[in-house]
């Protein structure tokens, strides 16, 4: 890059306004996109969280309801036993009672209570006497569990004051199964439970909710029920647990998790439960799609922006490129003018690259003040003219030409000689075709008038490593020329030239 | 040439536009439609356990397939069984007890006939000898899992502890509750099934009858009958059992019982605390007169079988199930020897490879295939009704309600209606 380019400030800074510009637009295009894009991003958050919350919150309702509808039909059927007269009047822990009597009307209870029960998948479905004898239905497991002092385990399951009964679950660490356990009479209670996986059932979620993870809690939150075996009996994880506790009723969700609760029977409380980001799963691939269009929409305003821009400003280029070629220009040879000549050849030399080899040829028109005082202006401009074509031919484009004076021209030469060829030999090579080219060059009505130059050859960096410096040997040279009788050329020669200015 | 390109740029917008917009199209989202069949079984929270996980990991490999369960312990299923059956509501696979196969299933036809879906349920697995308790009138209704038998089991670390060798013969029985009753500990226990098997056995030996005759006849007499009576009467008083009514698992862990009668695939289940507790169990010789007869007038029959109901609209889905639950290492594993000695060959192998035929399940089925004594078990022998009406009429002679005679005399009356 030419330092000359500094040359043109007016130009530069007109493109750099219109690169301004443009970049401008650009940028505002993308700006306003993706502030759109951004507000879109918002709402759609908003809206999807919005639906999303009041769907999970019905989600939990629904459950809660499946709940408290299910444990309503075993407290109904536990509360049938009723209907049995020996099992709430029989007292096994009697001890006035006839062994025998007792023994048949256990069986009769026993029968009466299995009749009621048939049907649903219970566990156990008996009656527990004062004294730990059983009626009906008692597993096993229950027996293993409680142990011998099963009445007494069993009455402090009861919580509710007004019906005499209440749920159960946890056991010593066992969640296994749930408990519903009634009085009947001061020393006999009924007891019933399921399975915890009977509960399957209750809180089975649509296909579509696959990824909601719904539990059972108690107060403690001690997970009950959860469709993730492992963690059944655990409690709650802090993370689920820090939004829900305390809460009775709720939907809260935040960048990770959406938690619905809401309490249902003794203290229990159904959770539902996603991460944030399976929720908004689909929603990032919508994003990626608005993205995708706000991005096509972007590149298209953009590009139609530049385009337009571009029409715009072409006329203000073109029209600020004339001006510019005109103020460095010379009109009437085609080359640089004094300044801009100038300028350029001292942006081009720089002292330091004394490596660099440079021509500073110095060209007088001989008698051109005749030519103007003879033959006239018109014809003096056409030589001025002529002279701006032939530098043209003989230099190249890489070679700085310009009109320095009214007659003076000066050539700064930047190429370089032919691989094989010296310097010296190379310049005397140009300085030679330009004598030939004005050789056969005249002016005139009757185009008798001679037109010929003298030429001052100063080279870089032995004569000067400046233009000023080169500009003074090239003119003592040219001085030489004219002193030796024009039309020819001559090189710098520091003793010679001395001793014309001395 | 201008309008043309504008006409493109407008092309080219309304399809950016036309892309991004879905706006008045109907949106239709399909839930995945599952075929859903049902099981049902009974047993102790073990079985439901591991059933429950081997129905998950089948639903798993089978994810168009929705098994749902039903289920509880033996107490009420029987009769809930009897109803489901009757009522045409019963699973679409079933265990099922195998006096169930000539209750409601005479001719044949009260379940599936699995040869039908033999292309889906590898039966090779399974020797004739031991489908045929699953054949009904020629047609295979079910499929054996294991065999079984009723078994004594002892407390060895009890009867250490009294410097007693474990019970061979009835004899020893009663000379055991002789010492062991002074502190309240009675060397056998059972409920009321296993205590009505261990009278025939006992009746069987005394009188050398059995009781069924060869072609299906009850071949006991009035006196045979007072001969079992007589004997559960002895056992209660001389303090040999509690009551069956008073009958409590629990307290086999806890050590007031020093032995039980139960099924092999019932072994664990009844004895596992004792064991837990660091008790010796061990599964005995079947107890009789002289232990070289040890066996005689003791039964054996399938632990439990499988059949699919003869309703089932899903017969492809349930043998599906049904092949999973007999011939995969799934459920073998899950399994183990929880019901006694799997029949099928490859379930079998997968436990020999993963060393889990041991343990006391194991040992009893050791013994019971080592005693060549045991004979096939008529299915009424496990009719509910006349076990209940053996223990009314002993507890008629416990209380003093009744003679024996008369006692036994009510009895046959039962049976002689049932039979």
């Amino acid at each position: 890059m030419y330092k000359t380019e500094k040359a043109r400030p007016t130009l530069r800074s007109v493109r750099k306004q219109l690169f301004l510009m443009t970049v401008g637009f650009v940028a505002l295009i993308i700006a306003v996109v993706a502030i759109v894009t951004t507000l879109i991003f918002a709402k759609t958050d908003s809206l999807l969280k919005s639906k999303v919350i009041s769907l999970t919150s019905s989600l939990n309702v629904q459950m809660k309801l499946n709940l408290d509808s299910y444990l309503s039909r075993m407290e109904t059927v536990g509360t049938l036993a009723f209907g049995v007269k020996d099992a709430y009047t029989y007292d096994a822990s009697d001890p006035d009672n006839d062994e025998y009597e007792a023994l048949n009307t256990e069986k009769d209870i026993t029968d009466e209570l299995n009749k009621l029960c048939i049907m649903d998948n219970f566990v156990d479905y008996g009656i527990v006497y004062r004294n730990n004898r059983t009626v009906g239905k008692i597993s096993n497991g229950t027996t293993n569990l409680l142990g011998e002092d099963m009445f007494d385990k069993l009455s402090a399951m009861i919580t509710r004051q007004r019906t005499k009964d209440g749920w159960a679950a946890g056991y010593l660490g066992n969640f296994k199964r749930i408990y519903y356990v009634k009085r009947v009479h001061e020393n006999a209670l009924i007891v019933l439970s399921f399975y915890t996986s009977e509960l399957e059932a209750v809180f089975d979620n649509p296909e579509t909710l696959g990824d909601m993870d719904i539990r059972l809690v108690n107060s403690d939150y001690n997970i009950l029920y959860s469709a993730r075996k492992d963690e059944t009996g655990e409690r709650l994880n802090d993370d689920i647990l820090s939004r829900v506790k305390g809460k009775a009723s709720a939907s809260v969700m935040d960048d990770y998790y959406l938690v619905t609760v809401n309490s249902c029977g003794d203290d229990w409380y159904v959770i539902c439960s996603i991460p944030t980001e399976i929720i908004l799963a689909e929603n990032n691939e919508m994003r990626i799609f608005i993205i995708i269009i706000a991005l096509i929409a972007a590149l298209t305003a953009a590009g139609l922006g530049m385009f337009i821009s571009a029409k715009l400003t072409s006329p203000v280029k073109r029209a600020v490129s004339l001006l510019d070629v005109k103020a460095t220009t010379d009109q009437l040879t085609g080359i640089l003018n004094k300044q801009s000549f100038n300028e350029r050849t001292a942006g081009r030399l720089d002292p330091k690259l004394g490596s660099e080899s440079h021509a500073l040829i110095l060209l007088d028109l001989d008698n051109f003040k005749g030519v103007n005082d003879t033959l006239g202006h018109v014809y003096g401009d056409k030589v001025l003219a002529k002279t701006g074509s032939i530098l043209k031919s003989e230099f190249t484009t890489e070679d700085y030409l310009g009109r320095i004076g009214g007659d003076e021209f000066c050539v700064l030469v930047n190429s370089t000689p032919p691989e094989g060829q010296d310097y010296i030999s190379y310049i005397t090579e140009r300085c030679e075709a330009l004598k030939t080219a004005f050789t056969g060059l005249y002016t005139g009505d009757d185009s008798n008038y001679k037109i010929s130059a003298s030429i001052g050859v100063s080279l870089f960096p032995k004569d000067g490593t400046t233009f000023d410096e080169l500009y003074v040997a090239s003119d003592k040279a040219l001085y030489r020329s004219k002193k030796a009788g024009k039309d020819t050329y001559m090189f710098y020669d520091r003793t010679k030239d001395s001793e014309v200015n001395g | 040439m201008k309008c043309k390109r504008l006409l493109a740029g407008l092309t080219a917008f309304s399809m950016i536009l036309s892309a991004g917009s879905c706006g008045n199209e109907q949106l239709v989202r399909s839930q995945n439609v599952q075929t859903e069949i049902t099981l049902s079984w009974w047993g102790n929270d073990t079985r439901t356990e591991y059933t429950l996980a081997a129905v998950r990991k089948f639903e798993q490999l089978h994810p168009e397939i929705k098994v749902k369960c039903n289920y509880s312990e033996w107490s009420g299923y029987e009769a809930r069984s009897r109803i489901r059956m009757i009522s045409d509501t019963e699973a679409d696979v079933m265990q099922i007890n195998v006096s169930w196969l000539s209750e409601f299933s005479e001719d044949g036809t009260g379940y599936y006939d699995l040869s039908k879906v033999s292309d889906v349920l590898d039966l090779s697995n399974f020797s004739e000898d031991y489908l045929r308790y699953g054949v009904r009138n020629g047609i295979l209704n079910a499929v054996p899992i294991a065999m079984n038998t009723e078994t004594v089991y002892f407390n060895k670390t009890i009867f250490d502890k009294y410097g007693l060798s474990l019970p061979e013969t009835w004899d020893d029985l009663f000379a055991a509750a002789e010492v062991m009753s002074a502190d309240g500990i009675y060397p056998l226990s059972g409920v009321a099934k296993g205590l009505w098997l261990y009278s025939i056995a006992y009746a069987e030996q005394k009188t050398g009858k059995t009781f069924f005759t060869e072609n299906g006849e009850p071949g006991f007499s009035q006196d045979d009958y007072r001969t079992m009576i007589d004997f559960y009467v002895d056992l209660v008083n001389k303090n040999v059992i509690p009551k069956t009514e008073d009958f409590k698992k629990i307290s086999i862990a806890s050590g007031a019982y020093a032995g039980t009668i139960a099924w092999v695939s019932d072994a664990v289940n009844y004895l596992g605390a004792a064991m837990d507790n660091g008790n010796e169990v061990i599964a005995v010789d079947y107890t009789a007169f002289d232990p070289a007869d040890s066996g005689k007038g003791w039964y054996e029959k399938p632990a439990t079988l499988y059949a699919m109901s003869k309703n089932t609209d899903h017969p492809k889905e349930a043998a599906l199930l049904l092949d999973f639950m007999l011939n995969s290492k799934e459920w073998a594993l899950l399994q183990g020897v929880e019901k006694g000695i799997p029949i099928s060959h490859s379930a079998l192998d997968y436990l020999e490879e993963a060393g889990m035929l041991t343990g006391l399940q194991y040992e009893a089925s050791e013994v019971m295939a080592n005693n060549l004594n045991l004979r096939e078990m008529d299915p009424r022998l496990e009719l509910t009704s006349v076990i209940d009406a053996f223990v009314d009429a002993c507890d008629l002679v416990l209380y003093d309600k009744a003679t024996a005679d008369e006692a036994a005399a009510q009895f046959m009356a039962v049976c002689n209606e049932s039979f």
